[in-house]
Formats: structure tokens, C-alpha cells, sequence
């Protein structure tokens, strides 16, 4: 599993065209923060997750380095939640990486923001980011283990699509949606559950669950999932 | 020993299935070396994936040594190159042999020492080696392909067109490879369009031909089917070369440019042809026999 979460390590940040994506988020969120401090958390950043867990798997498939790894004696749980670790180890990086900058650009470009700007302020807010990037991850691992190229996105995407959708479609359709929403989507206040407080424990308590949930999801259905490959 | 019984395979759904293996059964015995021919979109590649533990057959069973083909225990002795080697661009090339090295339970502090090893024996540089995978050419990601399929000296190896892009030089080294591990008693699979190959390193070959297998052939042992002996002598000379074969109960078809074909049940059969020519003091320019898979394979399509 080490190795493939290394691997996917690699394969990130050996990719020009996603360190300089990577970078350009992160120069994005350093303005950000020296222009209004770091407020309630990055969010820029976020996008990382986006760019680091997209196609992670499907891509694989396509290129024929997965049949080539499972040839191998390798479970595919391994290889799965191998690229999993790998994605959250990739964005721990960049968002280390992005608290550098930010630390770094605040103290150079306005002073009068440093206070404010405080290392362990940036640790907490890099954590806090995290944690509400491991949950998209998730969901894209899942979607990545049946859906083609980066439609894994658009698995993403229609998800929220329907869980919000129904909201304006009358009464009755918004609690049920309400309801899935916040079993299959828990939006979760980080800064307040780490801080103990009692909703948002329990939002973060559905939180595990539904992230158990995406992630046997993704389990399930890839050591079901026929892998073919070239033309005969 | 590898048993493929009565497997069936389609894909896609609905109204567009394409029936890809039709029952087919096959045995390879352990240290054989099985070459799959047939022609474009036979089954040949779904074969393979069945027996990779990639595709999952509708109907029928395969089994390694008793095993399912994705049992780690299986695939801890198997090495496989794929058609296309497809993997990361921008990886070097002694990082993905150290990569796979690992994988396939190699010592993680020798797999440096053992990656520039494989490399050796396919002919890649140490400079080829610090290079992406993506400066490659065909014929180099062929050989560091069957470089990492070599590694740890797998008892099964599957072998999808492994001389696919490879220059004169490239084919004789993987074949020389094959051969070397035949030598040491690994159970091979080859899939193929090169005949003359095939030919060369397999003790049998399987024709399939719309999902079915249509014919196997013995190329070695004594049970061979009769290969085709062909001599080449001054034209001049022919008739009297040709009695020299009569002599040795060998019906001989004799061409205008000197060429004899006959049938020959054994090695030792061509080399009495040779003998009783040379005997009889005539040149011999070119002397060899074949199973001529090339004519078979045009047989069999022509079905």
C-alpha cells in the first residue's frame, strides 16, 4: 500500500502540468490571505484536492499500468486505498506547501497582517482543509473505479446536483433531500467540531460514516470490475 | 499446469455483445511454452486477460497449478508484458524496474542493483536507464518491458507480442530471453503475429479463430506434427539429389532453382536428408525445416 500511495506521490509532482496547476492555486490563495487574512479557512486550496484525486484509478486502467501492477501479488485494496493515502499524502504537501507561501507572503507583502497570520493559525487552517478535502477524495476514489478519464468530476458534480436540486422542488422532496444530503454530503464546521462543539460532532460523526461508506463503495466495486485491456 | 476449461467470454450489452471466447479449452503443461496465433480480433488478447485474472470468464474455468489465475500465490511467480507498455510517462526507467522489482517481492535494497541487472540482460544502457519512459522508443519500452517481466525469474510468464517495434537485434534478444527462461522450466505463453518466432521458441501453438480454438499444432517433442524439410542444392544437380532423397525413403517435390521439399517426421529425418546428399559430394546451400505455422495460419483463416 506504501508503495502505491508513493507512487501516486510521484506521479503527481513528476507531472509539470500539475505542479505548476498546484502552484498557481497556491500563489492564488497567498494573495488571498494577504489581502483579507486567513478569515475562516483556505479556500482556493481546496481545489487541490480536485486536481491531486481526479482519475486516479480510471486513468490507470486506460493506460494499462494497473493490469501491469496487478499482475502483480498485490490485493487491488492495496492498489485502491493505496492511491487514496496517496492522494491525502499529496495534499497534505500542497497544503504544507501553500502554508509556506502564505506565512512567507504575509510576512513580506503586509506586515500588518502578521499577527494574525500565525504559524500554528496556519497549521489549524491547513487542517481543517485537510480533513474537508479527504471527503471529495473519497468520492472521487469511488466514481474513479467505474467512470472513464476525469468523469469521475462529473460523478462529483451530479451528486451535489441532485442532492440540492429537490430542495426547491416542494416540501416534501427537500426533507428527503435534506435528509440524504446530510448523510451522503454532511457539511461539516471543522474549526467547531475540533473545538467539541456538540452538532457539529455529530455532522462530523455522519462524516466518518459516509467516508467508511464511499470508501467500501469503491472497494466493493473495483475487485468486482473486469480489467481489459489492449485489442485482440 | 494452466486449464482452461470450456471458457466463454462477451462484452458489451444488450443488443451489441460480441461473443470474444467461444469454449475454449486448453492445457499448458509446466515448462511448456504455448504460442496463441490467429488472426486480428480472434480472442487471443482476451485470452490472455482471462488467464491474467483480468477478465472474468462468463462460462467455463481456469485454473494455475490448481489455482484461481489472480491468487497472489500464483501471481507472485508470474511475469507479464503487456502489448503496449503504458505505464507512467515521466517515471525513469531504473525506477520502474526497481518499482516492479519491489512489487513482485524483491529486497527493496537491492532493487537498484537488481533493476540496472534486468536491464543487462535487454540491452538498455545506464543512460536509457536515468531517462522518463516517455523519451523511449517502441522497440526500447519493449525490452525494459520484458526487462520487468524477467524480474525474480517468474515460473509463468505472459507474453503479449513481445518482439512488437523491436529491430532485427530486439527480436533475437527477446527471443534468446524466452528461450533462456524456457530453459530453466518456466511455463511460457506467447501471443504472437511473428510465425517465424512463434516457431522458433514454442513446443506448441494454439490457432484461434472467432473465440474457438481451430487447431493446435506440437512444434517439438516426439509427438511433432510432420514439419516441412526444404533443400537447396545447384539447379543442375536437382534430379540427382532428389534420388539421393528416394534413397532414404523421402519423397521429395524438386523446384527449378534447385529447392527440394519433403515432409519430415523428425529432426533426425532432416538430418539424414543432409547426410545423404553431402554424401554424394553435392553442394547444399541451404538446408531447413519447418512446421510452416504460415501456411497453417492461412489455412485456418481461410476456414
Amino acid at each position: 500500500m506504501i508503495e502505491m500511495a508513493r507512487r501516486l506521490i510521484r506521479q503527481k509532482f513528476g507531472s509539470r502540468g500539475l505542479v505548476v496547476a498546484l502552484a498557481v492555486l497556491a500563489l492564488m490563495e497567498t494573495f488571498g490571505v494577504a489581502h483579507r487574512g486567513v478569515g475562516d479557512g483556505f479556500t482556493i486550496a481546496t481545489w487541490g484536492i480536485f486536481i491531486l484525486a481526479a482519475g486516479s484509478v480510471s486513468r490507470d486502467v486506460a493506460s494499462g499500468a494497473l493490469q501491469m501492477i496487478l499482475a502483480r501479488p498485490i490485493r487491488r485494496t492495496q492498489y485502491l486505498f493505496g492511491r487514496y493515502f496517496g492522494i491525502l499524502a499529496a495534499f497534505a504537501i500542497f497544503l504544507f506547501a501553500t502554508s509556506l507561501l502564505a506565512f512567507a507572503g504575509v510576512r513580506l507583502a503586509m506586515p500588518s497582517l502578521a499577527a494574525d497570520v500565525s504559524p500554528g493559525r496556519l497549521a489549524a487552517l491547513a487542517g481543517t482543509t485537510f480533513l474537508s478535502g479527504a471527503f471529495p477524495a473519497a468520492i472521487l476514489l469511488f466514481f474513479s473505479t467505474f467512470l472513464p478519464g476525469i468523469a469521475d468530476l462529473l460523478g462529483l458534480l451530479m451528486l451535489n446536483l441532485v442532492l440540492h436540486l429537490p430542495a426547491s422542488a416542494g416540501s416534501a422532496f427537500a426533507r428527503i433531500s435534506e435528509t440524504a444530503r446530510e448523510n451522503l454530503l454532511p457539511d461539516v464546521d471543522w474549526s467547531e467540531a475540533l473545538g467539541g462543539s456538540g452538532p457539529a460532532l455529530a455532522a462530523a460523526g455522519r462524516w466518518v460514516f459516509a467516508l467508511t461508506v464511499y470508501l467500501a463503495l469503491a472497494a466493493v466495486v473495483f475487485s468486482r470490475r473486469e480489467l481489459p485491456y489492449g485489442n485482440d | 499446469m494452466i486449464s482452461v476449461r470450456e471458457v466463454s467470454k462477451t462484452y458489451g450489452r444488450f443488443g451489441r455483445r460480441v461473443q470474444a471466447l467461444d469454449g475454449v479449452g486448453l492445457e499448458v503443461a509446466r515448462g511448456e511454452t504455448l504460442g496463441l496465433i490467429g488472426p486480428n480480433g480472434a480472442g487471443k488478447t482476451t485470452l490472455l486477460s482471462c488467464l491474467l485474472g483480468f477478465l472474468r470468464p462468463d462460462r467455463g474455468a481456469i485454473t494455475v497449478d490448481g489455482r484461481a489465475p489472480d491468487d497472489l500465490s500464483v501471481r507472485a511467480r508470474t511475469g507479464y508484458l503487456p502489448e503496449r507498455l503504458g505505464f507512467d510517462r515521466e517515471l525513469p526507467g531504473r525506477a520502474f524496474l526497481a518499482f516492479h522489482w519491489r512489487l513482485a517481492g524483491g529486497d527493496p535494497e537491492s532493487a537498484r542493483t537488481e533493476a540496472e541487472a534486468a536491464a543487462d540482460r535487454v540491452g538498455l544502457d545506464r543512460e536509457a536507464l536515468s531517462r522518463p519512459l516517455r523519451g523511449y522508443s517502441r522497440g526500447m519500452l519493449q525490452r525494459i518491458g520484458l526487462a520487468q517481466a524477467l524480474l525474480r525469474d517468474p515460473a509463468l510468464l505472459f507474453l503479449d507480442e513481445p518482439a512488437s517495434g523491436t529491430d532485427p537485434r530486439g527480436v533475437s534478444l527477446v527471443r534468446d530471453r524466452i528461450l533462456e527462461a524456457k530453459s530453466r522450466g518456466a511455463t511460457i505463453v506467447l501471443n504472437s503475429h511473428q510465425l517465424p518466432e512463434v516457431e522458433r521458441v514454442c513446443d506448441r501453438v494454439a490457432f484461434l479463430d472467432g473465440g474457438r480454438v481451430t487447431k493446435t499444432e506440437t512444434l517439438r517433442g516426439t509427438s511433432a506434427t510432420r514439419r516441412r524439410g526444404l533443400l537447396r542444392v545447384p539447379a543442375e544437380r536437382t534430379s540427382e539429389a532428389a534420388a539421393c532423397l528416394a534413397g532414404e525413403s523421402l519423397t521429395p517435390r524438386a523446384d527449378s532453382d534447385g529447392s527440394l521439399r519433403f515432409v519430415v517426421a523428425s529432426d533426425e529425418d532432416m538430418a539424414r536428408a543432409v547426410r545423404a546428399v553431402a554424401v554424394a559430394g553435392i553442394p547444399i546451400y541451404e538446408a531447413r525445416s519447418s512446421a510452416e505455422l504460415e501456411e497453417l495460419f492461412a489455412t485456418e483463416a481461410a476456414r
